[in-house]
């Protein structure tokens, strides 16, 4: 994934040169910035759309996939034409392309049925548990990072600092098989191990989100609450936080009213990269907890060779990348004065 | 006759654990070694419940997690090919006749079957008083319905290999409990082809939406890949069964399976990995252990070079280390084969001497063969089933004591089975239990689906097929027991032993009996029973 976090910075005049008078109308340059903001989104999309058709087109030959043992020749004739595999590369790109624009991401091989129906439910499921972990993880790490901040290089911060980096290490899925053998199995068994709810849909049934959510919470935290505690300490060192205290204003009032303004954009920054990650994370994580999302389905589909389904949700996943930083690239431009008003 | 039902890897019509299994997209190898190393950490032994005093108790919910399974799942009664599409058809429909616990056939909604003089004609009696879960009555016309589905040219089921011989058209009700089933060509054992799993009876009216059969419980709910419920039914002709619901949910990981059943979200899980029974029992589960006759052979082409010397065939045979074989690829969860399968037949040739690991032996029938020094290429896949690579690499090791060199071949489910599936030289396969003649049909004649030894002896298929026309069931056995003589001498394949089945489940569950069958006492949860 390119990251623009530079591409504003290098927002320069109609002409490179900056004259006061001549200076181009602040709103012009910020409409023309988000244009090609948003084409170059565009963009990567189709090509990442051209990306997914070829993997899952290098993937071998479905028919043959589907049938296993039981393929004959005749069988393999007709499932190839049902799927349309007989057309030329080319043309089953471009149908493809059409569907994905309309809304149409084909039939599932496995189930026969449209695949927004076949995923439509799960991905909400995903939504779900992503938006609540992403409502636990932001606040936990502005927390941590600031108290380890405002304690630097004490014993309590290096303490901090070791476990943050610790459990960084750690993969996702054994951080969720630590909780499982935890607080499920062997230790205790106060939580469930897998996310079924009898209930119907798991975000109706608390007591299963805890565990998924817990484990995306801990592979997360360590990595934001790190970066955000780096740019707090260079905000508290700056010359304008010093100024403040040397005027008398009271520490809590400095931090709160200039130093954690200025920390929002690499916050911003690396919450987008983190919400990006968990669209991809989220995969592992339900898969070990058996969490009904896209992960599942994506495991699923790739066994059943399912290549509809495979296309749709690796699109997807992709244009959740694609769209968050966008969205965080424009928050960035618009909490910079100094980018808000396209004068260097 | 589809026989992928079983193998629990990522073959592509049945489940899959290969992507975990391979540790693609998750610590499952890790885990393997991080859970039962858990479990030495955890100081404090839980209670573990009471276990009931044998009294089955009537009431209560079976939660049952079953391996496999995905978005292609389904309830059709004749097509089942996944283990969670096994346990729900057994559940839901019966055949005629059934397989008991031993692999013995026993009648079920038949009462008998006789055949004529020629063994071309065959009249079965159906019990009488037999209903279906809405209310009608089990009739003639039902089972005529149903090998007419079963054998349907326009959309062949799981089962329609075996009854090649049926003369569909030629079905005859002769009254409300008789009928009439000719077949073109004769068949001395009919009874055991009606007793597969894949021939529940349902009614003429059937319709999937909502599948109607005469099994002890009735379908309520269904989500391909996620869950299915089932309900005790009370008109059920023998005693009903204790619980009052069953739910069957779709694990497609077996940490996550095992992970559930110790933290009591589950009652009873299916397939354990051999390497947890320990870890199972010390959390206070039970196991439940079943022998089989289910084999992983490694298939040696008897008509493709080196393999065609039947001295080469013998020396592979001598090669492998039988009792290490079944001790590291099946986790001592099995027992020693001798190159013949069908071990549960009745007609078993069990009096052949046991054959063991000689490479002196092997050596000198290679040197014979003009082979020193043979260098050959053994496919494998996780789509076979467990340990079916651990074994393909055994095997490996085991055949450089007699100077073999053999490259083992991982490839993955698609490519195994893929357009070179049964040309493979030296490979290996998967098989459930069966009865010799079934299986010799299913893979040991010209005419077989799946012949991966590409066995075609005359002496062989001449046995075979007087076999097939002999009613005298000791006669039939002689001539049985001479074709398992041919392929124990000069055969392609080497059966080095047959799996067991093991299944566990919580201590507060009774009732699940060790059976030949299916996983989890052949899935019949008529007889479990769950106490508080």
């Amino acid at each position: 994934m390119s990251r623009s976090a530079t591409e504003p910075a290098a927002v320069p005049a109609a002409d490179g040169s900056i004259h006061r008078d001549d200076a181009p109308s602040p709103i012009r340059t910020w409409t023309l910035w988000t244009l090609r903001r948003v084409g170059m989104a565009v963009l990567t999309l189709w090509l990442i759309s051209l990306l997914v058709f070829t993997a899952t087109h290098l993937l071998g030959d479905p028919a043959e996939a589907i049938l296993g043992r039981s393929a004959t020749p005749e069988r393999l004739a007709a499932l190839r034409s049902e799927l349309g595999l007989d057309q030329s590369a080319v043309h089953q790109y471009f149908s493809w392309l059409g569907g994905v624009l309309t809304g149409d991401f084909g039939t599932s091989l496995a189930t026969k049925g449209p695949v927004s129906t076949l995923i439509g439910g799960k991905i909400l499921n995903s939504a779900v548990l992503v938006a609540v972990s992403a409502v636990i993880i932001a606040p936990l790490s502005a927390l941590v990072a600031l108290y380890s901040a405002r304690r630097r290089d004490r014993a309590v911060d290096h303490v901090i600092q070791v476990a943050l980096l610790g459990t960084a290490a750690l993969p996702e899925f054994v951080i969720g098989i630590l909780l499982v053998t935890l607080f499920s199995t062997v230790v205790f068994t106060w939580l469930p191990s897998v996310a079924v709810s009898w209930a119907g849909s798991p975000w109706t049934d608390p007591v299963v989100m805890i565990l998924p959510v817990a484990t995306l919470t801990l592979a997360v935290v360590p990595y934001v609450a790190r970066i955000l505690r780096a740019s707090l300490i260079e905000v508290l060192e700056s010359d304008y936080v010093e100024m403040a205290r040397l005027k008398g204003v009271p520490e809590r009032r400095a931090v709160a009213r200039h130093a954690l303004g200025n920390a929002v954009v690499p916050a911003i920054q690396v919450m987008a990269l983190q919400l990006a990650w968990l669209a991809g994370g989220v995969v592992v994580v339900e898969s070990l907890f058996l969490y009904p999302g896209i992960g599942t389905a994506l495991v699923d589909a790739v066994r059943n060779r399912d290549v509809p389904v495979i296309q749709a949700l690796a699109l997807l996943i992709a244009a959740v990348y694609v769209v968050v930083n966008l969205i965080a690239d424009v928050l960035t431009i618009l909490v910079t004065p100094k980018l808000r008003t396209g004068v260097r | 006759m589809s026989d992928s039902v079983s193998p629990p890897g990522d073959d592509v019509r049945v489940r899959s654990r290969g992507l975990s299994r391979r540790g693609v997209l998750r610590g499952g190898a890790l885990l393997a070694g991080a859970v039962p190393a858990a479990g030495l950490l955890s100081a404090c032994s839980r209670p573990t419940v009471a276990a009931s005093n044998g009294k089955p108790r009537r009431g209560g919910t079976l939660r049952v997690g079953v391996s496999g399974g995905s978005a292609k799942d389904s309830l059709d009664p004749h097509s089942p090919l996944t283990y969670p599409d096994q346990s729900r058809v057994v559940n839901l429909f019966e055949p005629l006749f059934t397989h008991d616990a031993d692999y013995r056939i026993r009648p079920l909604l038949a009462e008998s079957l006789e055949s004529s003089k020629d063994g071309k004609t065959w009249v079965v009696k159906l019990r009488k008083g037999i209903e279906f879960h809405n209310g009608k009555t089990l009739d003639a016309n039902d089972v005529i319905a149903t090998l007419r589905r079963v054998v349907d040219p326009k959309a062949p089921t799981a089962g329609a290999g075996s009854l090649e011989m049926l003369d569909a058209q030629g079905l005859k009700r002769e009254n409300a409990t008789t009928v009439r089933i000719p077949l073109k060509t004769p068949y001395a054992l009919f009874e055991d082809l009606l007793a597969q799993y894949t021939l529940g009876i349902i009614p003429e009216d059937f319709d999937l939406k909502h599948p109607v059969g005469t099994g002890p419980f009735s379908y309520q709910s269904f989500k391909p890949g996620d869950r299915s419920t089932f309900r005790r039914f009370d008109g059920y002709w023998r005693r009903p069964a204790y619980l009052d619901e069953v739910v069957i949910l779709d694990f497609a990981d077996d940490t996550a399976k095992i992970n559930a059943l110790l933290s009591r979200q589950l009652d009873a899980i299916d397939n354990l990995p051999p390497a947890y029974i320990d870890m199972i029992k010390n959390q206070g589960g039970q196991v439940l252990i079943s022998k089989t006759g289910s084999w992983n052979p490694i298939t040696m082409r008897v008509d493709t070079a080196p393999f065609d010397d039947v001295r080469v065939r013998q020396a592979f045979r001598l090669i492998v280390d039988r009792p290490q074989m079944v001790d590291q690829a099946l986790g001592g969860q099995g027992r020693v084969g001798n190159d013949m399968y069908a071990p549960l037949d009745v007609a078993y040739a069990s009096q052949l001497p046991q054959r063991h690991q000689d490479l002196g032996r092997a050596r000198s029938l290679l040197k014979a063969a003009g082979h020193e020094n043979l260098s050959v290429e053994l496919v494998t896949s996780s789509g076979i089933g467990a340990g079916s690579i651990e074994a393909a690499q055994l095997f490996a090791h085991q055949a450089k004591g007699a100077g073999v060199k053999v490259d083992v071949r991982i490839t993955d489910a698609a490519t195994f089975y893929g357009d070179r599936y049964l040309s493979w030289p030296l490979a290996q396969d998967y098989w459930i239990t069966r009865n010799y003649v079934p299986q010799v049909d299913s893979g040991s004649l010209k005419s077989s689906p799946y012949n991966e030894t590409h066995w075609n002896d005359p002496e062989f298929n001449s046995l075979m097929a007087r076999a097939r026309r002999e009613f005298d069931a000791d006669k039939r056995k002689e001539l049985l027991q001479a074709a398992q003589k041919i392929e124990y001498d000069r055969g392609g394949h080497i059966v080095w032993g047959f799996k067991n089945q093991v299944d566990a489940y919580a201590a507060n569950v009774t009732g699940f009996t060790p059976n030949a069958n299916l996983p989890l006492s052949n899935y019949e949860f008529r007889n479990v029973s769950v106490s508080d």
